[in-house]
C-alpha cells in the first residue's frame, strides 16, 4: 500500500461519503417512514430519503455542511505503510478545492477559516493495531456533522451515582437527548461512552456511533439490551424528525465500555445526525479492496 | 388533516394567513438568503437611513447561506441548507415591522419574540427538512442577483429563482400557535413519565 494508492482510495471514499446517506442508515429511515404516525414526521423522513437519492444520482454534497472527518484505522495483516494523515489530508484540500466540501474547519480560538479545510489536527485520525487477530485492515471515514455537538455531554459519575442497574446513566443519558431536542438534526444516532477516563469515555462515545453499522447488534447482549432499552426510551420522548414532533426521534443508540477505576465512571454521550457520511474500506489479503457499506446495501436491497 | 399549499411570492397576507401549524409549503418565485452578517447590516442600514438593495415587501427570507462556483460566467449553487434560526431572533422585530417579509424558511425553533411579531404582522416561520442540500438545490431554477459579497459568499444576500421549493413544514404560524412549544410540553411529559418509571 503506497501513497499513491492510498490517496486515489482516500478520494474515492471522500466523495462516496459525502453524496449519500450510509445504506443501513437509509434502511433505517425508510422502515421509520413506513412505522412513523405522524403526517409531518413523514413529510421530513421522505424529504431525507429523497434527498439520499437525489445526492447519490448527482454526486452532490447530501448535506450542505460536511461536518468534521475522522478516520479511524484499524491494521491486521495487511500493512499500511504511509502517513495516513497526510494522504487524507491532501485528499480533504482537494476535495473542498473542487467543491465536494465546503470549508468549515477554523482555528478555535481567532475563528480564521484558511479555506480548504486544512489545520491543525485535521483530519483526526485514530489507530488501532491488530495484528494477530484480523488478516485484513480497515479504514474508516466519518464526517459528522457539528451542529449536533453542541448538546454533547459528558460527566464524571461516582460509583453510587451510577445507581442500581445503571439507572443513574440512563437518567443522565435520556436528560440530555431531551435537552438536546432538535439541534442534533433527528432522526439522531447517539453513541455512548461509558469507562476509562474522562477522555476514554469521550473517544468511545465517537468511535462507537461513528464506526459500527447503525443496524448491528452489540455482541455483548446485556450492552443489547441496554442499546435497545434506550432507544425505546428516547423515542418515547417524541421529539420526532427536525424536531417538530413525531415516533422517530433516533435511528439507534449504540454503546461502548471500558472498565474503569474503582472510584469513578465517566460517562459521554455523542449526538450523529440522521446525514451520516461514512465509508468503511477494507484492504484484503489478496490486495482487494471491500466498501463494507456497498456489501450490506447490495445485501438489503 | 394537514393540508398542501404552492404558494406564489410576493406573499400576501391572505396567503400567510391561511397556513396552519403542521401545513406542507411549497414556494415558487424568489427566496432571499440571508444569515446573521445581512441581518446585523439590515438594521445598520435602518438605523442610518440608507436605502437597502431589496424590497422585502411579501418576501420570503431563507436563513442559509450557499456554496456556489461560477459557470459560463453564472452563480451556480452547488449546496446550501438552512442554519439555526434562532440566532436571528433578536432581529424579528425589523423583519416584519420595518421591511414587511412574510415568511422565514429556517431550522430549530424561534422564539416569544417572532411568535408575537407574526401574529401582530401577518406572518409565518417554515421548516426546511435539515440537511437536504440535494433537493433543495434542485428546486433552485436560476441564481438572479447577489448584494453585499463583501460579507464572504456564505453571509452575501442571495436572491434565488425558485420551482417548489419545499417541502417546508409550517412550524409557527400567524395565530399564535408554534410547534415547538407543542413538542417541548409532550417531551417534559414524557421525561417526567421516565424519570417516575425509573424511580420504581
Amino acid at each position: 500500500m503506497n501513497d499513491k494508492t492510498l490517496h486515489e482510495v482516500a478520494s474515492t471514499m471522500i466523495k462516496k461519503s459525502v453524496t449519500r446517506v450510509a445504506p443501513d442508515v437509509l434502511y433505517l429511515l425508510k422502515r421509520a417512514y413506513e412505522n412513523e404516525r405522524s403526517p409531518v414526521a413523514r413529510k421530513i423522513l421522505e424529504a431525507m430519503i429523497s434527498n439520499s437519492y437525489a445526492a447519490q444520482k448527482k454526486s452532490v454534497p447530501l448535506c450542505q455542511s460536511p461536518g468534521y472527518p475522522v478516520i479511524y484505522v484499524k491494521i491486521g495483516a495487511v500493512k499500511i505503510e504511509t502517513n495516513i494523515q497526510k494522504v487524507f489530508q491532501k485528499a480533504i484540500v482537494e476535495a473542498t478545492r473542487e467543491g465536494l466540501l465546503r470549508p468549515s474547519m477554523v482555528h478555535p480560538i481567532t475563528r480564521r477559516n484558511p479555506g480548504d479545510n486544512s489545520g491543525i489536527g485535521i483530519p483526526e485520525v485514530e489507530v488501532e493495531l491488530v495484528p494477530g487477530e484480523a488478516d485484513y485492515s480497515e479504514v474508516v471515514i466519518s464526517f459528522k456533522g457539528c451542529g449536533a455537538e453542541l448538546p454533547s455531554a459528558l460527566k464524571v459519575f461516582t460509583p453510587a451515582e451510577v445507581g442500581r442497574e445503571g439507572v443513574g446513566l440512563k437518567r443522565f443519558i435520556l436528560e440530555t437527548v431531551a435537552r438536546a431536542d432538535g439541534i442534533p438534526c433527528p432522526p439522531m444516532g447517539i453513541g455512548v461512552g461509558i469507562g476509562g477516563q474522562m477522555h476514554t469515555a469521550a473517544k468511545l462515545s465517537r468511535k462507537a456511533i461513528s464506526t459500527r453499522l447503525w443496524t448491528d447488534v452489540n455482541p455483548d447482549v446485556g450492552l443489547a439490551r441496554l442499546e435497545e432499552e434506550l432507544l425505546r426510551s428516547i423515542n418515547s420522548l417524541g421529539i420526532g424528525p427536525a424536531g417538530l414532533g413525531g415516533d422517530t426521534t433516533a435511528l439507534t443508540v449504540k454503546v461502548e465500555i471500558a472498565y474503569t477505576h474503582t472510584a469513578i465512571c465517566p460517562v459521554a454521550v455523542n449526538f450523529h445526525c440522521w446525514a451520516v457520511r461514512r465509508i468503511t474500506t477494507r484492504f484484503l489479503p489478496d490486495g482487494s479492496i471491500l466498501f463494507v457499506e456497498d456489501e450490506y446495501a447490495g445485501k438489503t436491497t | 388533516m394537514i393540508a398542501e399549499y404552492e404558494l406564489v411570492t410576493p406573499l400576501s397576507d391572505d396567503d400567510v394567513k391561511k397556513l396552519k401549524v403542521r401545513d406542507i409549503v411549497y414556494i415558487n418565485g424568489i427566496i432571499y438568503t440571508a444569515r446573521d452578517l445581512a441581518h446585523i447590516r439590515i438594521k445598520d442600514y435602518l438605523e442610518e437611513g440608507k436605502e437597502l438593495p431589496v424590497d422585502f415587501r411579501g418576501a420570503v427570507i431563507f436563513h442559509a447561506g450557499p456554496a456556489v462556483r461560477k459557470r459560463n460566467g453564472e452563480w451556480e449553487i452547488t449546496g446550501i441548507g438552512p442554519t439555526t434560526s434562532y440566532r436571528m431572533e433578536p432581529f424579528s422585530d425589523i423583519i416584519f415591522s420595518k421591511l414587511g417579509v412574510k415568511a422565514l424558511i429556517g431550522k430549530g425553533r424561534m422564539g416569544e419574540k417572532t411568535l408575537e411579531n407574526l401574529k401582530r404582522y401577518g406572518g409565518v416561520f417554515l421548516i426546511a427538512p435539515p440537511g437536504c442540500s440535494a433537493i433543495i438545490v434542485e428546486s433552485v431554477e436560476e441564481v438572479l442577483s447577489s448584494f453585499w459579497l463583501d460579507l464572504g459568499v456564505p453571509e452575501a444576500i442571495w436572491v434565488l429563482k425558485v420551482r417548489r421549493f419545499g417541502p417546508l413544514i409550517v412550524a409557527i404560524d400567524s395565530h399564535g400557535n408554534s410547534i415547538f412549544n407543542e413538542v417541548e410540553e409532550n417531551v417534559m411529559k414524557a421525561l417526567n413519565e421516565i424519570r417516575f418509571a425509573m424511580k420504581g
